[in-house]
């Protein structure tokens, strides 16, 4: 892989996912179109995952499972994960949780890692809060932020669900369990962010029920 | 814009709720109890205490130290006031200026535990976690029955990988409070994340005792599944056995399934219908 791009939308929700919750760390998975597969990555759209404990494994076993089958069932493969630290300056990669994204390289060699910035995320996105890692020789390697896209639409829209708080209405996986009427796919939040943007938010996860 | 006896309402009500809604406070604070402070009467120094801690949290340091000042006029050989300053110290990222100062003021006072504990913190924020855990050990041999100092222990092993130290901590927790469905199900994660038949026997029990205290407890329900799949595949186990667990594994699915159809007014039926999907899905896997 060479390059690595993020749409307006996975990068909202990566955003909002660490917004909603800055005391505790959270993760989450990256989803990408089979279609696209190829030279460089088009990252389309995240799942949030958790913000309770992220170190014991059964809810993200079942997760994953409910993430595959409904990407599968509309041609997207999940291409990666990210994660957030708790604290400021926590930038590691190496914690148990981070396990998850050992196995996604098993299936997808070429799924990248992203974490972010915890001092980056300000109030008026000027630059990325991510930091993406593509594996290399069996190490993580950061990508050089030229081989990192993000339209400036994304950044003026990540903005604006900082300053609008619309990060509360954002869904993870943990909020899921605690309610189960809650939608982890975040038809509300994408409508939303589409809404301000003003721009289409494209191709998102969702269950496509003629394939299943 | 609040008004002034609401806003009074509802910061008591984060401070006996013990909420951390730093941005709420510091909101009703800037609308309208910051210019009212004198009418507070005997809250005042509560609310100046909570509205510190909120504006560190909010990176806010102009207003915490406006607090500190007003606290420190009336209060000014108090430690609780000490440990407010360390906490602004904190917010400022001085945390070898705080962890010191905060050392005085253990051996000041040795019976408070709010001290130790604020140590700990630091040291995590520092992202120390092995001499975190070394001093929340040493302080819960002191004060052995803070069961937040516990789960905190809990959670750092974790960080570490150390489960069956964490485990023992959440074991501590059930002998404080054995009605509580989620130190089971916590223990119970911990346990089957662990791995090995002994462990997954322990996670089946914990998971089921947790589904006993609250049925609803999806986490739980889709562990107990979890677990007994697992079990179901293990070779120690014979064809009764192996039987057993597999209605297990569907009797916990079915409870999801039905959790899900209670919430069905909830949702459009388009939801409902991925749902359901998912679920066949995962009966499927079973056999």
């Amino acid at each position: 892989m060479t390059k690595v791009s993020f749409s307006t939308v996975a990068y909202c929700k990566i955003i909002a996912h660490a917004a909603k919750y800055p005391h505790c760390e959270v993760n989450g998975v990256l989803l990408a179109d089979i279609s696209t597969r190829g030279e460089n990555l088009v990252v389309v759209d995240t799942v949030p995952l958790f913000h309770q404990c992220l170190h014991v494994s059964p809810m993200s076993e079942i997760a994953m499972m409910q993430i595959d089958q409904s990407a599968s069932s509309c041609d997207m493969y999940i291409c990666g994960y990210y994660l957030a630290n708790e604290t400021l300056d926590d930038l590691s990669y190496d914690k148990p949780a981070h396990k998850i994204v050992d196995k996604i390289i098993e299936h997808e060699s070429d799924a990248c890692m992203v974490v972010i910035n915890n001092r980056l995320m300000e109030l008026n996105q000027k630059e990325s809060a991510l930091i993406v890692h593509a594996q290399d020789d069996g190490k993580w390697k950061r990508l050089n932020n030229s081989n990192v896209q993000i339209e400036n639409v994304a950044l003026v829209a990540a903005s604006a669900v900082l300053q609008q708080q619309l990060y509360n209405n954002l869904v993870d996986f943990d909020n899921h369990l605690d309610n189960l009427a809650l939608d982890w796919l975040n038809k509300e939040f994408c409508l939303s962010v589409e809404r301000t943007s003003g721009h289409d938010t494209g191709r998102r996860l969702m269950i496509n029920k003629i394939v299943s | 814009m609040v008004n002034f006896s609401e806003a009074q309402e509802k910061l008591k009500k984060y401070r006996e709720d013990n909420e951390r809604k730093s941005k709420e406070v510091l909101e009703l604070w800037d609308s309208s109890v910051k210019h009212k402070i004198n009418q507070l009467g005997n809250d005042r120094y509560l609310v100046l205490e909570q509205v510190l801690i909120a504006a560190c949290d909010c990176n806010r340091i102009d207003v915490a130290k406006a607090c500190l000042q007003m606290l420190l006029n009336k209060f000014p050989d108090s430690l609780r006031v000490r440990r407010l300053a360390i906490t602004i110290l904190e917010a400022e990222e001085k945390y070898d200026e705080a962890l010191e100062s905060l050392d005085k003021l253990i051996k000041a006072d040795e019976t408070n535990a709010q001290t130790r504990r604020h140590k700990v913190a630091i040291l995590k924020a520092k992202c120390q976690i092995s001499e975190a855990i070394k001093e929340l050990v040493e302080y819960l041999k002191k004060f052995m029955v803070d069961q937040e100092g516990w789960q905190e222990l809990s959670n750092l092993y974790l960080l570490e990988g150390e489960y069956a130290k964490s485990a023992y901590c959440m074991e501590e927790m059930i002998l404080h409070n054995s009605q509580n469905h989620l130190y089971h199900q916590r223990n119970a994660d911990i346990r089957y994340t662990q791995g090995g038949a002994e462990n997954l026997e322990l996670a089946r029990a914990h998971y089921s005792y947790a589904i006993l205290l609250n049925p609803n407890n999806v986490r739980a329900l889709y562990g107990l599944y979890l677990t007994a799949r697992s079990l179901m595949s293990s070779q120690k186990n014979n064809q009764t056995k192996k039987n057993t667990f597999k209605k297990i594994a569907t009797l916990s699915l079915k409870r999801v399934e039905h959790i899900y159809s209670e919430k069905r007014q909830l949702n459009k039926k388009d939801q409902l219908f991925e749902l359901e999907t998912l679920m066949g899905w995962l009966h499927l896997s079973l056999n």
